[in-house]
């Protein structure tokens, strides 16, 4: 029986390995401008 | 680190330093709480009491595939990022990328709640001229390393206020832009007072984004939104946002509210953004100070924490209508979201994000102008207060004392350094009301991310 279910993520240790290109959005530049959360960032590496 | 909690009928278990996310059901759940605390034969024991009905073999089975969860490093995965996390930042800091210009420090409206004190920063009136505006866009190039996707927003105050001078600094960043192989990605953030047929054109072609201000009803907007002369701004702008929406196509834009102590009942003006046709949404909590009328009481926050679940609900329930829309808080992308540097470095305020009065001085975000403390030198000479920029380089999220055993720590990087400040006296602070809601929600982003891949 299936008792737990696991949703497809990005592996966080993994892109330590090869992340950090930086082309990404600037947090707040979008539209918050009054707090800060990175969750909702698309990546945009060419090399994920 | 695990966080588990059950919402929307789902029980959820994050393992934060994998960033795997996992639904469970509630055997599953009790057994992972206990995982670490107790013996096998005594977890086993005591779930088999609280679910008489299930068979121990059952429970067996739950626990080995707990096991196998951690074995595998989807579940109780050690934190592997503090030791690495001065050199993640490092990696990701010493260059410029986008700016936030400041290019009217003046507005139409007279909002009281405006952190930027009816967009004067605390200080005079200003714009930026064309040759301040020119500057700081060369000073973004030339500090921008081999960082090809360059950000601008034109801020204020009121940006379009100063129009001719955007439309000149957006041709002019045009012009150079393919020579140092940079994308200019521009953002005008307006409360559409002047919204006219030719700034449309031009936003919908050059912005990359709009942020449009709008606080949802028009009792509420009307409260804080209106102009010298006490008339509320609501009529007025939103027909010209709805032209401008329309004319817009698939670019991005949102509806950016902001909820206060007269409004934690945000929803409303969240579902009559909806009812207007806008389907690119965003409230945010008010930023001010202690003593100010606006700001959210304990009880308001009560309010807002059931709000943002009703939120998740109302999502759900669109979805299935087949009328969908976008709460900016509640985007995320659970597999190609950002890697662990960014997760670690947060926005990047100091150091690769910098705000550029109209005179051309240099602050660490948008919300410390004005604070001459954090004035980190001009576009002409560069960064000249290194101690303020060191300050910023070494804030990631490791270096928050508070952030240290709590869950949420890689979905908000550390939270804003300007909160932090304001809250605490240190950029290094946490803002705990913020943190308090921020958590709440990432459990209904994640919730509703789950029930579009799973629900029915």
């Amino acid at each position: 029986m299936e008792h737990i279910k696991t949703v497809s993520t990005r592996n966080l240790c993994d892109s330590a390995k090869n992340g950090g290109c930086g082309e990404c959005q600037t947090s707040c530049q979008s539209a918050c401008k009054t707090s800060c959360g990175i969750a909702n960032q698309q990546c945009e590496s060419q090399n994920k | 680190m695990v966080h588990q909690y059950k919402l929307g009928g789902y029980n959820i278990v994050l393992d934060i330093c994998s960033g795997s996310i996992h639904v469970v059901d509630d055997v599953t759940y009790d057994i992972i709480e206990g995982f670490e605390k107790e013996t096998r034969e005594a977890l086993v024991d005591s779930v088999a009491k609280s679910y008489p009905e299930i068979n121990v073999d059952e429970i067996n089975e739950c626990y080995d595939q707990v096991q196998e969860l951690k074995d595998t490093k989807q579940l109780f995965a050690p934190d592997s990022f503090e030791p690495m996390a001065g050199e993640l930042k490092a990696k990701t800091s010493g260059v410029v990328k986008a700016l936030c210009l400041h290019v009217a420090h003046t507005c139409n409206l007279n909002c009281e709640y405006c952190f930027a004190s009816q967009g004067k920063f605390h200080g005079d009136r200003a714009v930026m001229s064309f040759e301040v505006g020119k500057r700081a866009l060369d000073f973004l190039i030339e500090n921008s390393g081999s960082r090809h996707n360059l950000e601008v927003d034109f801020f204020g105050g009121e940006p379009l206020m100063n129009f001719d001078v955007v439309k000149q600094l957006v041709a002019y960043a045009r012009s150079i832009e393919k020579e140092h192989n940079k994308n200019f990605r521009f953002t005008l953030t307006t409360n559409g007072v002047l919204i006219d047929d030719d700034v449309i054109e031009f936003a919908n072609k050059e912005m990359s984004n709009v942020v449009l201000s709008l606080d949802g009803r028009k009792e509420i907007h009307d409260k804080y939104r209106v102009d010298y002369a006490g008339n509320g701004s609501w009529e007025k702008i939103v027909p010209k946002f709805q032209k401008l929406v329309e004319a817009r196509g698939n670019k991005n834009y949102y509806m950016r509210g902001t909820f206060t102590h007269q409004n934690p009942d945000f929803l409303e003006d969240i579902k009559t953004m909806l009812d207007l046709g806008f389907t690119e949404l965003s409230m945010e909590p008010v930023v001010c100070g202690e003593n100010d009328p606006a700001r959210l009481t304990e009880d308001d926050i009560k309010i807002v924490l059931d709000q943002y679940e009703k939120l998740a609900e109302l999502m759900i329930e669109r979805d299935k209508a087949g009328k969908p829309f976008t709460f900016y808080h509640y985007m995320i992308d659970l597999k190609g979201g950002p890697c662990i540097y960014k997760r670690i470095s947060g926005c990047g305020s100091g150091t690769e994000y910098m705000a550029v009065t109209p005179w051309g001085d240099l602050y660490p975000c948008h919300q410390f102008v004005g604070d001459e403390k954090f004035l980190l030198g001009n576009i002409f000479d560069g960064v000249t207060n290194t101690a303020i920029r060191d300050d910023f380089q070494a804030c990631n999220v490791y270096a928050r004392e508070d952030c240290h055993n709590c869950w949420a720590k890689l979905y908000c990087s550390g939270g804003c350094a300007a909160n932090a400040y304001h809250a605490t006296g240190s950029v290094r602070g946490v803002y705990k009301d913020g943190c308090e809601l921020f958590k709440k929600r990432m459990e209904c982003a994640i919730m509703v991310a789950i029930h579009r891949e799973f629900g029915e």
